[in-house]
């Protein structure tokens, strides 16, 4: 009995219970306060739990994981030998003790990763579609240094204006207004990532430009020197789809990507690996990956 | 000037004659790679151990992503992929860890009292997910952690709802009376030390 009784509370916690169900569990809840205090320390604990655990969320992803889900590590051999797997793949242990460990480590993979700074969505269509192909990659990459350019310049505004930044919506008081009084000026609504984690308070938005088109600069800043302000431009595009690219323009860093007909950038002067982190963080957050 | 550099369509990509499916491919598994990462913490109890799991996951779904069915969820595609690996090394050889372990892992000397402390209170909810029994546990990272409903949890350890269910509603039991053992534990040390 308490085992069915355990059953259906935490399915109820969870959601998965039909109607009947529900209104079972619900009598329970409404006459007998043990059952209420039950239920409270099992929210809690459930609560705990994921607090316990989301630190993974939030720390930059190490370069060999990076380089494995790339497909730049070498696979197990059939019927090979199962050995723990740092002495199989011949690397020191390596434990993210802190960003300052993890960081330059991340940097350093995306700057191999990266290569010859000449990679952009457009360079395979380049090679497979002749003169119209390159005329259409010319015009999407000066639309883009175009709009990159205005980011950087932004965000050097920013850096520059100290307490008085330049936006149009403050965020005194609720967040979500100045989100609201932002949207009214643009196609799409947009979401605030939550970015206090990485020791982020968002302090405004201002409209801006990107690829020609309307969109959202998201103003942060950071007493962590290393972070510091940061932008997050978030705009609708008509552009097909590209993973997070990296750039850097007037000693500002930005990662920008497009998923399904928004564009993202994030412009600082934070790390590339910093905004590898904090752009894993918002792609989950916006379900923009 | 700007250097532009793609990561995720770079010249190495190019020349290596990667085809654009393994590319997309690359890409979704670099997007799920965070929330694999806490699962494996979940499951394994140590930070190296998990990245350890991840990776092998990786390369093995690399192998094998002819086998994922597009519509169909990809990260529980990946979650069953981490679980079997780690029911296997469960398997072969005894990876269950000291208790402290995670701990040792994160704690740095340099914190604040008031974090540190913090830091520990989750270290014990850490320590009470390791104790549960392997399948407890999976069931609880999938379904509390990683928002899976049943069924969709019950596809990544392919076993009935039911099972879930009841799997579930132990290690949250089992999980909440740990803490409150924990805490129970604690502030009678505490009471100790003030007498």
């Amino acid at each position: 009995m308490q085992q069915r009784s355990d059953d259906l509370l935490v399915a109820y916690l969870d959601g998965e219970l039909e109607m009947a169900q529900r209104r079972e569990v619900e009598t329970w809840l409404d006459t007998d306060p043990a059952v209420r205090q039950r239920m409270a320390a099992l929210a809690e604990s459930a609560h705990l739990l994921r607090l316990a655990l989301d630190e993974a969320l939030h720390e930059p992803v190490p370069d060999r994981l990076i380089a494995a889900a790339r497909g730049e590590t070498a696979p197990p051999q059939a019927g090979a030998q199962v050995l723990p797997f740092h002495r199989r793949l011949g690397e020191q242990i390596v434990k993210p003790r802190s960003w300052r460990v993890g960081l330059p480590v991340a940097a350093s993979l995306l700057g191999v990763l990266v290569g010859g700074g000449v990679a952009y969505l457009g360079v395979d269509k380049l090679a497979l579609n002749g003169a119209a192909g390159k005329q259409a990659v010319l015009e999407t990459t000066a639309a883009n240094n175009l709009w990159l350019d205005n980011a950087a310049g932004y965000f050097k505004l920013v850096v520059s204006a100290g307490d008085n930044l330049p936006i149009d919506v403050p965020a005194t008081g609720d967040p979500r207004e100045a989100l609201q009084k932002i949207s009214q000026s643009l196609p799409q609504k947009i979401q605030l990532p939550k970015l206090e984690p990485w020791g982020l308070s968002f302090r405004g938005a201002r409209l801006v430009v990107e690829e020609g088109r309307p969109a959202a600069a998201l103003v942060y800043t950071s007493d962590k020197k290393e972070i510091g302000p940061l932008a997050l431009i978030i705009g609708s595009s008509k552009q097909p789809d590209i993973s997070p690219t990296f750039d850097r323009r007037q000693d500002v860093n930005l990662l920008y990507w497009r998923h399904q007909g928004r564009a993202y950038a994030l412009v600082g002067q934070a790390d590339i690996g910093y905004l590898w982190g904090i752009a894993n963080d918002v792609a989950w957050q916006l379900d923009a990956v | 000037m700007s250097s532009r550099q793609g990561l995720a369509r770079s010249p190495l990509r190019l020349v290596s004659g990667k085809d654009p499916v393994s590319a997309r491919f690359g890409d979704q598994l670099i997007a799920v790679l965070p929330r694999l990462r806490r699962f494996a913490r979940g499951l394994s109890g140590s930070i190296t151990d998990a990245d350890d799991l991840v990776q092998a996951a990786c390369e093995r779904a690399l192998a094998r992503h002819h086998q994922f069915q597009e519509g169909t969820r990809f990260d529980s595609w990946m979650f069953r992929i981490v679980q079997t690996i780690w029911i296997d090394q469960v398997r072969s050889r005894d990876v269950r860890k000291e208790d402290g372990d995670i701990a040792e892992d994160r704690l740095g000397s340099d914190e604040p009292v008031r974090r540190v402390e913090a830091r520990l209170a989750l270290d014990e909810v850490r320590r009470a997910l390791d104790r549960l029994p392997p399948d407890q546990r999976a069931a609880l990272l999938l379904v509390t952690v990683e928002g899976l409903s049943y069924k969709e949890a019950a596809e990544v350890v392919q076993v009935p709802v039911g099972t879930i269910m009841s799997r579930l509603a132990r290690a949250r039991i089992a999980l909440q009376l740990q803490l409150e053992g924990d805490r129970g534990g604690r502030r009678s040390k505490e009471d100790a030390a003030a007498q």
